[in-house]
């Protein structure tokens, strides 16, 4: 048994993670970027590593397959679990944005039609605005719905915005910042919680470091 | 003729398990002096609608009876037993200890868990004193101990200290969730940032903040809270959480509890120290409880009241320490011809009399019992037989039968 089960999320952020975790001291040999391993253990072999898509990582920490967790801002916002979030690790920067044809016009009162990922961050952003919107869930490739008329608008993460000006859509609205968080099991963290104290410790240590 | 055992079935086998553990909590319940009862399965959905945000009255299963009112099926056990008791009392006459174990009835909206689940809790309606407070936790511990559950953790808070931070702000509704919501997932990311939106003291800003790390050791904890109190509640608060820590170190528990000053239950109707329970390796809380002083207030009664409660599926599948399941054998078989029906039906009536467990069937039939059994009797045209392992014994009398029986129980 393993002192602690890290999860974290395959592609992007997972590379920037494994980097601030070196950082800290906590390295995991087996990882590189082509492995198809999704589970493996660090040196000194008392953190488990396990790679999950990003949409299920919130729920493998909520249930407690995974003690602690690194994911992004906007995950926990639209999955809502019943975690801790006990530290901001300023990796995997960006901002959920309203996007769209640079001529459109957030109106109010006009039912404004909005493809996206994020259905409750999208509902509770508009709704704060008091404008009535429709809202198509989808799961990808978003940039498409405006181009083919199926949305007015989109909401979805924007890095640096290059695949929004190649589909000749720009931001409409900047709805919130987006920076991947560390998120803790509530039951780990009352029965582990020397373990994952020192693990967050060595974390925003090198951290501080970085800043 | 013996038979595997293992290949027994599991429906049997995962009911033995859940039955064993309702007698173990029965029973440790009782050794605490609690009596049980019960409540009605339907009630009236006004009951529930009554008591001010307890439960998620989206969450409640709602029937129509014939006469077109709307019931539901009992969605918490705390609310009626309290409510059955202000309508016999205004005050408390004496302490109350009762438990029950009962099912429950809701439906969440987001995960697809069973709607119906069995709960176990205590009810203890007395007035606050750290001794009560530390019995019905030790009571907790002790049952989950009882349980074979090794790692337990149980944490304390209370449900005045953040209110009594929260009654020095004017905030909204809208903002109370929000900032309730930031506090139980101890985000102190964004919590300092959020609290800097609201017009409110810079000295609130800073217990705020401090609140969600307000957890560990009991002695520490509230060492570093009496830096943010800001009322003469607060102190006594800590005072109070102290004392109850403290008795619960004669009870041998110290090692099992954490202070959680940010512990925020879902459930409103707790007013004063609040707990939950977890154990290793599963990821929610295992028990919750605490006290909950007005809640016969909405019913016109003065009823305070302490307890907890746990669900048995969730025990279950918390404990994945294998408990040696067997299935309990038969005690006899009887097979017997047609002829012999009749004596077959007598000797099972007076074996089962005698407290036996006795299964019966024709001889020829294909498809028996596969249970494990001890002793086995043929009953055929002209001779009766026993069996009992590799012997086997002739007889002609049911007294003949049950003496080969007690000669053999004897000689275990």
């Amino acid at each position: 048994m393993k002192d602690l089960t890290l999860a974290l999320a395959t592609g992007r952020t997972a590379k920037q993670a494994i980097a601030l975790l070196e950082k800290a001291g906590i390295v995991f040999p087996d990882y590189h970027n082509k492995s198809r391993k999704l589970v493996m253990v660090d040196k000194t072999k008392k953190i488990q590593l396990i790679l999950v898509k990003t949409a299920d990582l919130s729920t493998y920490v909520e249930k407690g397959a995974a003690d602690v967790g690194v994911i992004g801002k906007d995950v926990v916002m639209e999955a809502q679990p019943d975690v801790y979030e006990l530290a901001d690790l300023h990796i995997g920067k960006c901002k959920v944005a309203v996007a769209g044809f640079p001529e459109t016009a957030l109106e109010k009162n006009s039912p404004v039609t909005v493809a996206t990922k994020y259905p409750l961050i999208t509902k509770s952003f508009f709704d704060e605005k008091g404008m009535a919107v429709e809202t198509i869930k989808l799961n990808g490739s978003i940039e498409l719905a405006p181009l083919i008329g199926l949305s007015d608008v989109i909401v979805d993460i924007v890095e640096t915005g290059t695949t929004l000006k190649e589909n000749g859509l720009e931001v409409l609205e900047e709805i919130m910042d987006i920076s991947a968080r560390l998120i803790v099991n509530k039951a780990s963290f009352a029965t582990k919680t020397e373990d994952i104290e020192q693990f967050i410790g060595k974390l925003t240590e090198a951290l501080e470091v970085e800043i | 003729m013996y038979t595997d055992y293992n290949a027994n079935d599991k429906k049997v086998k995962d009911y033995e398990k859940y039955e064993r553990m309702i007698k173990t909590i029965n029973k440790r319940f009782k050794t605490y002096g609690y009596e049980r009862i019960k409540t009605p399965t339907f009630e009236p959905y006004d009951l529930y609608a009554e008591v001010k945000s307890s439960i998620n009255r989206k969450e409640m299963i709602k029937v129509i009876d014939c006469e077109g009112d709307v019931l539901v099926l009992r969605p918490d056990v705390t609310i009626p037993i309290t409510k059955q008791l202000a309508d016999d009392y205004m005050t408390l006459p004496h302490e109350l200890k009762y438990y029950y174990v009962q099912d429950v009835f809701r439906q969440s909206q987001v995960d697809d868990e069973n709607v119906e689940s069995t709960q176990a809790g205590i009810e203890y309606f007395c007035e606050n004193s750290p001794e009560a407070e530390a019995e019905v936790i030790a009571l907790a511990c002790h049952t989950l101990k009882d349980l074979g559950f090794q790692n337990i953790t149980i944490e304390i808070g209370h449900a005045g200290f953040v209110q009594s931070l929260i009654e020095k702000a004017n905030f909204t509704d809208r903002t109370l969730t929000q900032l309730k919501k930031l506090i139980q997932s101890k985000n102190i990311v964004e919590l300092e940032p959020f609290l800097r939106t609201l017009k409110i003291e810079e000295s609130l800003i800073q217990s705020f903040t401090k609140i969600p790390m307000l957890y560990g050791d009991p002695v520490q904890v509230s060492e570093r809270a009496r830096e943010i109190t800001q009322t003469e509640k607060m102190d006594e608060t800590l005072d109070y959480l102290l004392e109850v820590y403290e008795i619960l170190a004669l009870y041998g528990l110290e090692q099992l509890v954490v202070m959680d000053l940010g512990l925020i239950n879902h459930m409103d109707y707790y007013s004063d120290m609040i707990f939950q329970g977890f154990v290793e390796d599963f990821g929610r809380p295992v028990l919750m409880g605490g006290r909950y002083n007005r809640l016969a207030n909405e019913f016109g009664a003065e009823l305070p009241a302490i307890g907890f409660a746990c669900t048995v599926e969730s025990l279950l599948e918390a404990s994945k320490a294998e408990l040696p399941i067997r299935r309990t054998p038969v005690d006899v078989s009887i097979q017997y011809d047609q002829q012999n029906l009749q004596t077959s039906i007598a000797f099972t009536n007076e074996l089962r009399e005698r407290n036996y467990t006795v299964i019966s069937s024709k001889l020829e039939e294909q498809l028996t019992n596969p249970r494990q059994v001890i002793y086995q009797v043929e009953l055929t045209e002209n001779k009766y037989k026993f069996f009992y392992k590799d012997k086997s014994h002739t007889f002609d009398s049911f007294k003949q039968l049950l003496k080969l029986i007690s000669e053999i129980k004897g000689g275990i």
